[in-house]
């Protein structure tokens, strides 16, 4: 912590902060103008225009990673900050016992293992197949996780995101393939295999799939960010 | 000011949390990542003292809702594997855009079946 403070308080520091969180104010009314699209996440568009900064400024991406590295700090607090989402929905997750257990623990395994056979089967590099095991879990978690298990964190974010906006983009029409129309099951569905991208699309669809979506995501996250290094370290 | 107070003890509920976490998990040397164990261990404080979800609010809500913007960097950084992305951007479809859709349909279907049973 004290490190990316020290590091703030420099010229580069404070100018690349400062120029992050603008490009972050673009992408958020942009994000409002296109009415919350997933396809506008504002990832996508910050990522965008500070790589246009950096490749305009000859900045290199280690340089810039080190003077706003007070970011990629905050993500070990914003991951503790999880513990809030989960308190308040606490009553939901009484009432629904075991089956909204087992209803995110079959996302929560099928969603990886599905993906790893994909890449397995079609013989991607092992770094590969352990980063993208933690897709469907919030970024943060999925970053810890990654490391942990010997993957890629920075492609972990990346295959994270992609996961959640295609998520969100393709749920109504698979919601009514399979003719669920539930509220619950929709919900969970979408905070369980598309995370926090996924959650931001239930807002649009009420109240109760919202609920249903946090506890997903971090019902999820959290398991799978606990089995997933405990599998790792019994050296399977 | 009084705002301001109860931020103080909001940012320092969460940052005893974090820190407690990482020296859990160094100190005892476990697999499992400190800031997940600081997630547990904030959820706990929560539920010993439920008076400070009010605080912990003030200072998780705001990082919560603005949270894409701290993977910025780390994002930026997977320029580095650009290569391992374009070897394998085939698989990297299936498994990102097929598979994704195909889990998002059998959780709500199963989730369907088991929730339907006890509203019922």
């Amino acid at each position: 912590m004290i490190d990316a403070i020290l590091n703030t308080f420099t010229v580069s520091g404070i100018t690349w902060l400062f120029v992050t969180l603008c490009c972050y104010a673009i992408s958020v009314k942009v994000n409002l103008f296109f009415k919350g699209h997933p396809a506008s996440h504002p990832l996508v568009i910050t990522v965008s225009l500070v790589g246009l900064a950096l490749l305009l400024s000859n900045m290199s991406v280690p340089q810039y990673q080190k003077s706003v590295s007070l970011l990629h700090w905050l993500l070990g607090p914003v991951t503790v900050a999880l513990a809030l989402p989960i308190f308040k929905q606490w009553q939901k997750l009484k009432h629904y016992g075991w089956r909204l257990f087992a209803s995110i623990a079959a996302g929560g395994v099928l969603a990886p293992l599905l993906a790893w056979f994909t890449l397995y089967a079609l013989d991607s590099p092992v770094a590969l197949q352990l980063t993208i095991l933690t897709k469907s879990i919030t970024t943060p978690l999925a970053m810890e996780a990654t490391a942990q298990i010997g993957g890629i964190p920075a492609l972990a974010a990346v295959f994270v995101i992609t996961t959640g906006i295609v998520g969100a983009v393709v749920s109504n029409a698979v919601f009514l393939c399979c003719r669920v129309t539930s509220p619950e099951a929709q919900g969970i569905a979408l905070g369980t295999v598309a995370h926090a991208v996924g959650t931001a699309k239930a807002i649009h669809m009420g109240e109760e799939v919202t609920a249903m979506a946090t506890l997903g995501l971090c019902i999820n996250g959290l398991f799978t960010a606990f089995i997933l290094p405990l599998v790792f370290s019994m050296g399977i | 000011m009084l705002q301001l107070k109860n931020t103080f003890i909001g940012a320092f509920a969460i940052l005893l949390a974090y820190y407690g976490g990482m020296f859990l998990s160094a100190s005892l040397s476990l697999p499992i990542p400190g800031p997940l164990l600081g997630l547990v261990l904030l959820l706990s404080l929560l539920f010993v003292f439920p008076s400070i979800e009010k605080h912990t609010t003030l200072v998780a809500q705001p990082l919560l809702k603005h949270m894409s913007v701290l993977f910025v960097p780390a994002v930026l950084g997977v320029g580095i594997y650009w290569r391992d992305i374009e070897a394998n951007a085939l698989a990297l479809f299936i498994a990102i855009g097929g598979t994704t859709a195909l889990s998002l349909g059998l959780t709500a279907w199963v989730a369907n079946k088991l929730m339907n049973k006890k509203t019922l």
